[in-house]
């Protein structure tokens, strides 16, 4: 027998370091398996808990060398966060360090970890066990890395839907931003609704703008007014042309007929009297001063044509149905001479003198016009008859918070490609952006812009499960009828003041119960000749000049229908409670902000007649728990006992301006 | 007891190790004693040997793999994060999946080239050549099916472009894209699909074309030895016999008398055990080392879940399909259909044309000078369009320099 | 070193190590197939405030598979698998739970009264959450006296 073949020392040799090595790498696997980031962490956080706890607070901790995970079905989230924050709910290590620290605040409290998880407020990847890869900071492939204290507000804003979520100012102040913007005007965005957008119906703007006035407004309404709402369209002298002979060809309602004054006999300086004692500037701003629901009327006199505003101050709905602007009952004269001070005072001196000639329009002129007039999505917020169903012009924002940003998307290589970036750069300069749109310029302040952002990036594409949203239900349209029902419609209350959560925001005032606060007496005097109880406001009820008959069924209305049964009871006032009032008023120091007779503070109403315009049971409420009736007011809760708002209550019923009646 | 499994227990005789061979189911796979030259690396290069292993390796990995993956659109990206972030083992394993199953391309692709620069494919090799070109076609079918299973963006997307060109097919391509999806757009159906096509049909389909492929290696001889014709004078040492095609000569059967294994150069046949099962293991665990280095060191990719709505710029096919992405950038008919349809059809039929019978086992032998430089051309030509679908192309399917970012 | 030995010594070697590594595989194998987590109902859930479950009722809660009890020493938790073989056993008031399957049989403290079952039927331990919910933790077991009070 031979001996048997063998294989040469050289495959051995290879053999034998082939083995090795393959042991070697195999064993690599292991030590990479076992030396994972997570598990040092967490071995680290032993030794930690060791020297933070006791003994028994240490025998009852969770169980380390497990990854942790919340798994939350409904939202699509699985969150290993806890993994590595280790003491994120237990506040013996508020001062340890990142990442076993205790959580700040009392969020976990309202936000349970394992009913929310991490990354729902937070962003990241949750379902990673390393500091990479959970996004702390922005990695490839993973669209949704850890919000920056400036931007965690978006996170607020996926459940939260009010318009006013609380503890979340940047996106409250951002949502305020895009519903004054009227980006609704434009782009369907979810919470946002077009019956918020305000602007004027332009079927007769031909009859009401000066045509010097429109080519400046329309080339950049900033330049004529700095608190222009309007945003700058960016539009090319042709356009400006072509546009401005559509606008000035709209003539569907003609002005009322002025044509009986003398506008030889107005008085300026008797128009400028009526324009104080109206109120005026509570909604028009005027020289820096005055409310902002209305527009500007420093320069208006260059703006609007005289037919047109005599027209419209007779009856505002006349052309525009939809206008916040109240109906005076003012006479033909003292509209004359308001007129004639609105539109010879009230001017502004550069503005580009009319030009009296008359030209020849071409038609084809006027229909590019009206072409412009629909690329620029105009009529998205100058509702216009005729332009129902054209719809939006700018894409859906539902999703906006997801959307997918490339570095492509930004001309701009420096800037850093993230979605926070791109929407402020939409937001204050589009034109640093690749894709060249309509999106007109808003020159947003930075502030404002960046606040923007956080309530655009709220607006997820995942839709959230109906249990994990909170929102406010929409306020329904309150549209009374009857003779009450068309003064309120004409005197335009739901301006300002709000019932059922409906109507306008300038008064501090909720007409809900206000038949149960105020006297009727009061009521109908007041309805008449408004005199201001706050004599700090600015913003004051305006004179409407109305009658006795109107003041009365207005105050018969709302004494019958606008009360609260609660208030409507009994208040005993004898003359020894009121005298403990007088004393009490003093000790807690009321005068410090109310005035009476002329004395004390400002910041509360005047008190001096509070016998003849409040009621007794309304006192006595709001003295045990101001709170309760208006949250946040300045009015403090001293925790009177019950007798103590009783005997306040007397004494107050008794003070009076009327000398005639019973004296203080 | 041992006995009762192993009959012939560890040899120590050659006698024993022809036994042991022939005794054993897993064994009888390689005959008792080869030829040396079979056994030169520098002339088959193992390629087949490794794309086999690789191929069993895809079958393990795989196997454990589908323990942690479900086939639905809602699922397979979360599992992918799960195997990335909390399996014990999971990334090794997957990025092992995915290093193997490219490896197996490139590899198939390389054997293919060898067998062709060899002549191995002619007479009695032809049909295998046949089976071999399938299994060229079933690994890029298993690598494509399997490409879609982790539900990013990046299998999304190239699917989508992969099975579009596929819809080019003239006449039936709609319904082949419309059969492969189960469907029109890539949604559950289509993954489904995809996930059965590449776990059970394609795999079966592979395993019996790999035992029939290596049956008839096994019945033609483990590599076409360069005895079809007789070597060249000058190399023909004195008194030596014309070797056998065949390799194994303890089963040599009667009627085969021209080359009885008796008269064959002990020099020349070698017992496989251990001559060939040694370097085998040695090929065995080369291949490992190197597919376990390479999921050490480089992570499969895993990009943002798949999204319909937004296409990446450029969306590219799986890179084995580049080169026919970049035909069908030029014309869709011509790229898509035509040119792979008759590549495919000339390969099937290269043995059957090729009119040279001579010039069989050796490298780029003379007498084919003219098939090898055809092949080569073709061969080159599909490497560079592969080439340039990967690194040439940018955004919008332009051209760019693949070092500027 | 001879040839033989060296032979013999690095064949070795190279064995060992393919042995260590076959080894390590399947050890890693094992580990690979237990999971790290689990996509299962947590062990601690809630059920709803108290005032759904009034005083001297029994609620079967088929999705937790538990019936809970609210008697005027208080609440308490039995869950309704079977220790048997685990199907839903039905509770008959008065009397206690009966196992369809195989006819076990439980008193009202699911003591084991008759049949095939080995043990009693889990007690699970309750709180209440800052939410006011009733919290059913099943990794809690407790004794049948338990008792939980709001």
């Amino acid at each position: 027998m031979r001996t048997p073949q063998r294989a040469s020392v050289r495959f051995h040799l290879a053999f034998a370091v082939l083995g090795v090595t393959f042991l070697a790498i195999f064993s690599w696997v292991f030590l990479k398996e076992y030396l994972a980031e997570w598990r040092t962490t967490q071995a680290q956080f032993d030794q930690l808990q060791r020297r933070v706890k006791d003994p028994h607070a240490l025998s009852l901790a969770a169980p380390l060398g497990e990854i942790q995970q919340i798994w939350l079905p409904d939202l699509n989230r699985v969150d290993r966060c806890p993994t590595c924050h280790l003491g994120i709910d237990d506040p013996a290590f508020v001062s340890a360090p990142e990442p076993y620290t205790t959580h700040p605040g009392a969020w976990l409290r309202t936000h349970a970890p394992d009913r929310f998880g991490c990354t729902s407020c937070h962003g990241g990847q949750g379902e990673a066990t390393d500091f990479r890869n959970a996004a702390h900071q922005p990695i490839p492939y993973w669209s949704d890395p850890m919000r920056s204290p400036q931007l965690i507000e978006a996170n607020c804003g996926a459940c939260h839907r009010e318009r006013r979520p609380r503890q979340a100012v940047w996106l409250e102040k951002g949502r305020e931003v895009i519903a004054n913007a009227g980006c609704i005007a434009c782009h369907d965005i979810p919470g946002f609704s077009l019956e918020e957008l305000r602007a004027p119906r332009l079927e007769s703007v031909g009859y009401k703008v000066r045509p010097e006035w429109l080519r400046t407004w329309l080339a950049d309404p900033k330049a004529y007014l700095a608190q222009a709402r309007m945003p700058n369209f960016r539009l090319e002298p042709p356009e400006i042309d072509s546009l401005s002979a559509f606008l000035l060809a709209q003539r569907e309602t003609a002005p009322l007929d002025s044509a009986g004054i003398d506008w030889s006999k107005a008085d300026r300086d008797r128009g400028r009297t009526v324009f104080g004692e109206a109120r005026c500037v509570t909604c028009h701003r005027l020289e820096g001063r005055g409310g902002t629901m209305g527009p500007e009327l420093t320069t208006v006199g260059s703006k609007v044509g005289r037919a047109w505003l005599f027209s419209f101050i007779k009856d505002p709905t006349h052309d525009q149905p939809g206008t916040l602007m109240l109906r005076y009952r003012f006479t033909d004269d003292q509209i004359r001479d308001l007129v004639a001070y609105l539109t010879e005072d009230l001017i502004d001196p550069g503005a580009p003198q009319a030009s009296s000639e008359v030209r020849y329009v071409e038609p084809a002129l006027i229909e590019r016009g009206r072409e412009a007039f629909v690329r620029h999505g105009c009529y998205g917020c100058h509702r216009f008859s005729g332009m129902v169903d054209l719809g939006k012009i700018g894409p859906s924002l539902l999703g906006i918070g997801d959307r997918a940003i490339e570095a492509a998307d930004f001309r701009n290589a420096a800037v850093v490609p993230s979605r926070p970036n791109w929407l402020f750069l939409k937001l204050r300069a589009p034109d640093t952006l690749a894709d060249q749109s309509r999106m007109p310029t808003f020159n947003f302040s930075e502030p404002d812009a960046a606040a923007a952002v956080v309530a655009l990036l709220s607006i997820r594409r995942a839709d959230l499960p109906v249990s994990r949203v909170t929102d406010q239900p929409r306020p329904v349209r309150y549209e009374p009828q009857g003779t009450f029902g068309a003064l309120v419609a004409r005197y335009r209350c739901l301006s300002c003041h709000q019932t059922r959560g409906w109507g306008g925001e300038l008064s501090t005032v909720p007409l809900d119960r206000i038949g149960s606060q105020l006297q009727h007496a009061y009521l109908v005097s007041y309805l008449q000749l408004p005199s201001a109880v706050r004599v700090s406001l600015e913003e004051r009820m305006p004179w409407f000049r109305m009658t006795r008959e109107e003041a009365r069924t207005l105050a018969d209305y709302l004494a019958g229908v606008f009360v609260d049964d609660s208030l409507e009871r009994p208040v005993p006032l004898d003359a020894d409670a009121a005298r403990r009032g007088a004393r009490l008023y003093q000790t807690l120091g009321c005068r410090g902000c109310h005035s009476l007779g002329g004395t004390g503070g400002y910041v509360g109403p005047d008190l001096s007649d509070s016998g003849r315009r409040l009621k007794p049971g309304w006192i006595e409420a709001w003295l045990s728990d101001p709170g309760r009736w208006k949250p946040g007011t300045l009015q403090p809760n001293y925790g009177l006992k019950p007798e103590e708002a009783r005997s306040l209550t007397a004494y107050l019923m008794t003070l009076s301006t009327d000398r005639s009646g019973s004296t203080p | 007891m041992g006995r009762t499994i192993f009959r012939v227990g560890w040899p120590r005789t050659d006698k024993d190790r022809a036994a042991a061979m022939i005794s054993s189911l897993v064994l009888h796979i390689h005959p008792a004693k080869v030829q040396r030259h079979s056994l030169r690396a520098s002339y088959t290069l193992g390629l087949g040997l490794t794309s086999a292993y690789l191929f069993g390796v895809l079958i393990v990995t795989g196997v454990v793999l589908m323990l942690y993956y479900t086939p639905h659109p809602l699922d397979a990206y979360r599992n992918m994060k799960d195997l990335q972030f909390v399996v014990t083992f999971g990334p090794v394993l997957r990025n092992m999946h995915r290093w193997a199953a490219h490896a197996m391309v490139v590899v198939v692709f390389l054997h293919m080239c060898r067998v062709f620069f060899t002549g191995a494919y002619k007479e009695p090799r032809q049909f295998n050549w046949v089976l071999g070109v399938g299994l060229l076609l079933l690994t890029l079918g298993l690598s494509f099916t399997g490409y879609l299973l982790p539900w990013d963006q990046l299998a999304f997307w190239a699917i989508t472009v992969g099975s579009n060109i596929a819809g080019y097919a003239p006449g039936l391509g709609a319904e082949i894209k419309y059969l492969l999806l189960g469907g029109n757009v890539i949604e559950s159906g289509a993954l489904l699909r995809f996930y059965v096509l590449h776990c059970v049909i394609l795999p079966l389909l592979a395993a019996m074309l790999i035992a029939m492929h290596v049956y008839r290696v096994r019945k033609d001889g483990l590599s076409a030895p360069p005895a079809a014709e007789p070597p060249p004078i000058e190399e023909m040492a004195p008194g030596r016999f014309p070797p056998s095609t065949r390799s194994y000569g303890l089963m040599a059967l009667a009627d085969r008398p021209a080359q009885p294994v008796v008269e064959s150069e002990p020099d020349d046949e070698v017992l496989t055990w251990p001559h060939l099962l040694y370097r085998e293991v040695l090929v065995l665990l080369a291949v490992l080392i190197a597919l376990h280095a390479a999921a050490l060191l480089f992570n499969a990719p895993l990009e943002e879940i798949a999204d319909p709505t937004r296409t990446p710029n450029p969306a590219k096919a799986p890179w084995y399909f580049l080169g026919l992405q970049e035909l069908v950038s030029y014309s869709a008919l011509i790229g898509g259909v035509l040119v792979p349809t008759l590549l495919v059809l000339a390969l099937v039929l290269v043995p059957y044309l090729d009119p040279v019978p001579r010039g069989v086992g050796v490298w780029f032998a003379p007498e084919r000078s003219r098939a090898n430089r055809i092949f080569a051309a073709l061969a080159s030509a599909a490497v560079a369009l592969t080439l340039v679908g990967m690194f040439f192309r940018g955004p919008n399917w332009a051209w760019v320099w693949p070092w500027t970012p | 070193m001879n040839d033989p030995t060296r032979r013999r010594f690095l064949f070795s070697t190279g064995v060992t190590s393919v042995v260590l590594s076959a080894c390590g595989f399947l050890g890693a194998t094992a580990r690979y197939l237990s999971p790290n987590v689990l996509y299962e109902p947590p062990h601690r859930f809630p059920i709803g405030s108290p005032e759904e479950f009034p005083p001297g009722t029994a609620t079967f809660l088929p999705e937790h598979r538990l019936f809970l009890f609210n008697n005027p020493a208080g609440f308490y938790a039995i869950s309704s698998v079977c220790t048997h073989l685990g199907c839903n056993v039905r509770h008959i008031v008065g009397e206690g739970f009966a196992c369809p399957c195989h006819g076990s049989r439980f008193d009202e403290n699911g003591q084991v009264v008759h049949g095939p079952a080995p043990e009693p039927l889990a007690w699970f331990g309750l709180s209440l959450s800052p939410r006011r919910e009733l919290v059913v933790n099943t990794r809690q077991p407790v004794q049948p006296e338990y008792r939980f009070r709001v």
